[in-house]
């Protein structure tokens, strides 16, 4: 067997070693890349940013999968999870599936343990595992206390404070199906025409083309395909959910004209364009909260009784007055609270792993992508140049 | 009469659930589906999933009996759903609990690694498969290794167009060949379900006529 025969009929195992190589590396070393945010997945986000602060508007999550597609699927629930909770947006969650129920605790779970203030059946509930797809789906359609009757934990849905302004679709306006299958379809063809339900979706990546047909007819008013999807909802999050602004004081919950004050900000197609916006989204661990020196003096504003120590803590670089959080000690974040400290971590713009699963994973299927590829083009060149010498191929 | 009576009962309750689908009418949409209809979808269901507890206990209880082909897994069914039964009903679904703790430890990394096996045979598969071999070949390794490096962070790096050329061709031809395809489903769907409906259809009532 010549070279270019070798090329052809490289043995299998050499292509899973090296596909598991492009996959493990940069799951440990993560570096920053760019995930450019595509319509479907910034029509998806600015939908649910709609509903911030509302307590008329809702949305359902449809956990329709079980474990296997987790790792596509999971970083999406998170993602939005944590945007909806970020953003005092209600949020319902359901499952079709018995092996999903546990997905929705874990997910709800995992985004909780940073919101200390959301509760259950106040910000979010949970209606557990329900059968029958079809019977709910359009029996919510008349009334949602009615058709789900009770929540995970049992409770009636009548007597829980979530449920106060949303009866029906017309509130709960927009839900999102998370399956490895076109699942979503149920929804587009019953609740979307006889209610008016905005239904988006969250897929594998093997599954979004079959789905692509509705996103372009408007039936879907957004989708999340595969880890890219999820990868793209995580940066919207980080830019603009996320978002702190330093001279806003986000203890209190009305500003001087009565208006709610929200944390994060609303989406800008103008920010996303700018190239600071990439500051905000870094996934490489960040310990520096960096100011001006106006935003520094509006901060330390916001907090006259720890001045000193905020001076203290003060360096400047680059003409910017800068905190490095690992400097604060034990007694110092006794000292200042656990909500300055919480605060001052946040304008660190450090994402926790949980919240940036989705862009590692990106970064390793950019490496295998390209591996991939390198296998195609190595076998096509043995190909091409065996045809030019004329032997069999 | 064996067959007229299933026939019978399809066909109305196809009639009915056109009605409703059609009629906005208070008895079709209240009475029947609301009040009749959903009660008896909640209640049937627990017995559906009975029913399919049974029907998995039995096909293993009865291969464990036979030792069919690779019966001893079998038990391992068995094992499994006695255990997370048990757990379920002992030590509740929610954190903290050991069916939860199964869940994160067990199901959740077993589940995904099987799942991302799929990575290995794809990679394989493509590297065996796209062979420029043809003119259609070629377009489709192109469209392929477009759509690939698209996908990803650093192909935007290699060309900022490259999105645009990808969105491209998930928007254009592909769309326009899975279009074909579910028109034609869509078609062929309305018209099995007009025949099941009229009662020309009858292969779900097995035998041979």
């Amino acid at each position: 067997m010549n070279l270019f025969e070798r090329m052809q009929k490289l043995d299998r195992r050499w292509i899973y070693i090296v596909v598991a190589l492009a996959i493990i590396i940069p799951l440990m070393i993560p570096y920053d890349s760019d995930n450019v945010t595509t319509p479907p997945t910034e029509n998806l986000y600015q939908m649910i940013d709609s509903m911030a602060g509302r307590e008329d508007r809702a949305i359902l999550m449809s956990f329709y999968h079980d474990a296997a597609t987790m790792p596509e699927l999971f970083p999406m629930e998170v993602a939005i999870l944590r945007h909806a909770f970020e953003r005092n947006v209600k949020v319902f969650a359901l499952t079709w599936f018995p092996a999903g129920a546990p997905i929705i605790d874990y997910a709800i779970n995992s985004v909780k343990e940073e919101f200390p203030n959301i509760q259950s059946g106040v910000d979010y509930c949970n209606f557990g595992y329900k059968p029958q797809a079809f019977a709910m789906i359009m029996g919510m359609g008349d009334n949602i206390a009615n058709a789900m009757n009770t929540d995970a934990e049992g409770r009636k849905l009548e007597n829980l404070p979530i449920m106060k302004g949303i009866n029906n679709y017309s509130e709960m306006n927009l839900v999102v199906e998370f399956s490895g299958s076109s699942a979503g379809m149920t929804w587009i063809v019953y609740a979307r025409p006889k209610f008016g339900l905005n239904v988006a979706v969250g897929v594998t990546a093997v599954m979004a083309a079959d789905l692509y047909p509705y996103l372009q007819s408007g039936q879907l008013i957004g989708m999340l395909s595969g880890l890219k999807g999820a990868a793209e909802y995580e940066k919207l999050v980080d830019i603009f959910a996320a978002y702190r602004d330093p001279a806003i004081d986000y203890r209190v919950n009305m500003d001087e004209d009565g208006k709610k004050i929200l944390p994060g900000r609303p989406f800008g197609r103008e920010i996303l364009d700018d190239a600071s916006s990439l500051e905000l989204s870094k996934i490489t661990t960040q310990t520096k909260a960096r100011f001006s020196h106006e935003q520094f003096v509006a901060f330390s504003s916001k907090y006259p009784e720890h001045l000193a120590l905020l001076n203290s803590l003060r360096e400047e670089e680059e003409g910017k007055a800068v905190i490095d959080v690992t400097r604060i000690t034990p007694e110092m974040r006794d000292q200042m609270g656990e909500f300055l400290y919480r605060e001052l971590n946040q304008l660190t713009r450090n994402t926790q792993y949980k919240f940036k699963v989705a862009r590692i994973g990106m970064n390793a299927q950019s490496v295998a992508h390209i591996m991939i590829i390198v296998f195609i083009l190595i076998g096509n060149i043995g190909y091409f140049i065996q045809k030019a010498r004329g032997q069999n191929v | 009469m064996k067959k007229t009576i299933p026939l019978l009962i399809v066909i109305l309750g196809g009639l009915i659930f056109v009605a409703w689908a059609f009629s906005p009418h208070y008895i079709i949409q209240e009475v029947f589906y609301n009040q009749f209809y959903l009660p008896w979808v909640y209640a049937s269901s627990g017995f559906a999933m009975l029913l399919g507890v049974i029907s998995l206990s039995m096909m293993h209880s009865n291969k464990i009996k036979r030792k069919g082909p690779k019966w001893q897994y079998s038990w391992f069914f068995f094992a499994s759903f006695i255990v997370t039964t048990l757990a379920g009903f002992i030590g509740g679904t929610q954190k903290g609990g050991l069916l939860m703790w199964m869940f994160e430890n067990m199901q959740m990394p077993m589940s995904a690694t099987m799942f991302s096996l799929l990575a290995f045979y794809m990679a394989s598969a493509a590297y065996k498969a796209f062979r420029a071999r043809s003119p259609e070949a070629t377009v489709l390794l192109v469209a392929a290794i477009v759509v690939m490096l698209a996908q990803v962070p650093l192909g935007v790096k290699i060309s900022k167009h490259l999105p645009t050329i990808s969105q491209w061709i998930l928007d254009v031809p592909n769309l326009a060949s899975k279009r074909g395809i579910a028109l034609g489903v869509g078609l062929g769907s309305v018209a099995t379900s007009l025949k099941i409906l009229l009662g020309i259809e009858r292969s779900y009532l097995g035998g041979g006529d």
